[in-house]
């Protein structure tokens, strides 16, 4: 899709995606101190986001075309794995983008 | 410069100066690694498709790094707008938990402050702010809010001008340095430390695996569902006596 020709698509997102960021961090700022967060919705909020991610994530790099594509020419996948060990180790993003940036790099120009 | 004093005082809490230097300092080192993301984030929205004028709306408006990069390939695929604010919604969701946490230091503001401050309650300054302070027996003094507000500033202003950066400059990057990875990756960089326990580890392999599986689904669909299926999973190995704050990492992003 060309985003360009889809300015009221995109405004309209935008206007969502900011209520999103809004009534997430303002929610208990704002409600009264009498309501308080239940243990048991607050166990399935600490584990939505990282769900959230993982369903963005592993099929943008596991499957292409609508087909799952795991093989030795699928070098993102290679890249994000090695990526995600080093940060695994390191806990750093700079070394682990450099890294992961260079894997790609090599594996698509020498592999 | 009257009009600046009474934005101050409407907006802002009364602080401690040092408190703010404080924060300033803590965050600092955060900060290179906050603009590499920011960067990042730039310059996906503009590969991505979005015009330069729709990316810098949403780099001030959104101001969530993970969110704006998790929907961003929905976007570009003309997904049904529930789809990406759903998505963009759980993703944001531990913001509500960060909100709960730190309520405690906020509650005596007036409104209009307690709204702003929230607008910059980030990952990292989160993270900062609750080691620093969770001791403290006295909550909300002006120390505490200085830092607070010291620590965002700096949060804020190396994500907006580091992304604001990448929107302009993204049109000189050749298209085929992979740079779709770098968000990908920038991504991976968040999620990395939210998985760390047999429920989180179980959650998220629940969900890659259901949400290949149903790539096909029309509506991208099979995201929502992999996503409760993974949360349900999750919920239900937590042992009940689970820490009542998520474990904040300092160096988890945006």
């Amino acid at each position: 899709m060309n985003a360009t020709t889809n300015a009221g698509y995109m405004a309209v997102a935008i206007v969502g995606l900011a209520l999103t960021t809004i009534a997430t961090r303002a929610s208990f700022f704002m409600l009264p101190s009498s309501v308080n967060l239940p243990a048991r919705v607050e166990r399935a909020l600490r584990y939505a986001p990282a769900c959230a991610l993982t369903a963005i994530v592993v099929p943008g790099v596991l499957t292409r075309h609508g087909s799952l594509y795991i093989s030795v020419h699928n070098y993102q996948m290679w890249a994000v794995l090695i990526a995600a060990g080093v940060f695994y180790r390191t806990r750093n993003m700079m070394v682990m983008m450099a890294v992961g940036m260079a894997a790609f790099t090599v594996l698509r120009l020498y592999a | 410069m009257n009009f600046a004093v009474e934005i101050r005082t409407k907006l802002l809490a009364p602080v401690d100066r040092k408190g703010v230097r404080e924060g300033v300092r803590t965050m600092a080192p955060a900060g290179i690694a906050i603009a590499a993301w920011g960067l990042v984030t730039g310059v996906a929205m503009v590969k991505g498709g979005l015009s330069v004028t729709m990316a810098l709306i949403m780099t001030v408006a959104v101001f969530a790094g993970s969110a704006q990069l998790a929907v961003l390939p929905l976007l570009v695929s003309g997904a049904p707008l529930p789809i990406v604010w759903a998505t963009a919604l759980l993703v944001n969701l531990r913001f509500v938990i960060f909100a709960a946490a730190m309520r405690g230091y906020f509650v005596s503001m007036p409104w209009k402050q307690r709204l702003l401050a929230s607008y910059f309650n980030g990952d990292v300054g989160f993270a900062l702010f609750v080691r620093r302070f969770s001791d403290d027996p006295e909550r909300g003094t002006p120390f505490q809010l200085g830092f607070f507000y010291g620590a965002a500033a700096v949060n804020w202003v190396s994500w907006q001008v580091s992304s604001i950066a990448g929107i302009l400059l993204a049109g000189l990057a050749p298209t085929d340095w992979g740079l779709e990875l770098a968000a990908v990756l920038a991504l991976v960089a968040v999620l990395v430390p939210m998985v760390r326990r047999l429920p989180a580890i179980m959650g998220v392999v629940v969900t890659g695996v259901l949400s290949v599986a149903l790539v096909h689904l029309p509506l991208k669909l099979g995201l929502v569902i992999s996503v409760l299926a993974g949360v349900t999973v999750a919920v239900v190995l937590e042992p009940a006596d689970g820490p009542a704050v998520p474990e904040a990492d300092a160096e988890s992003m945006t």
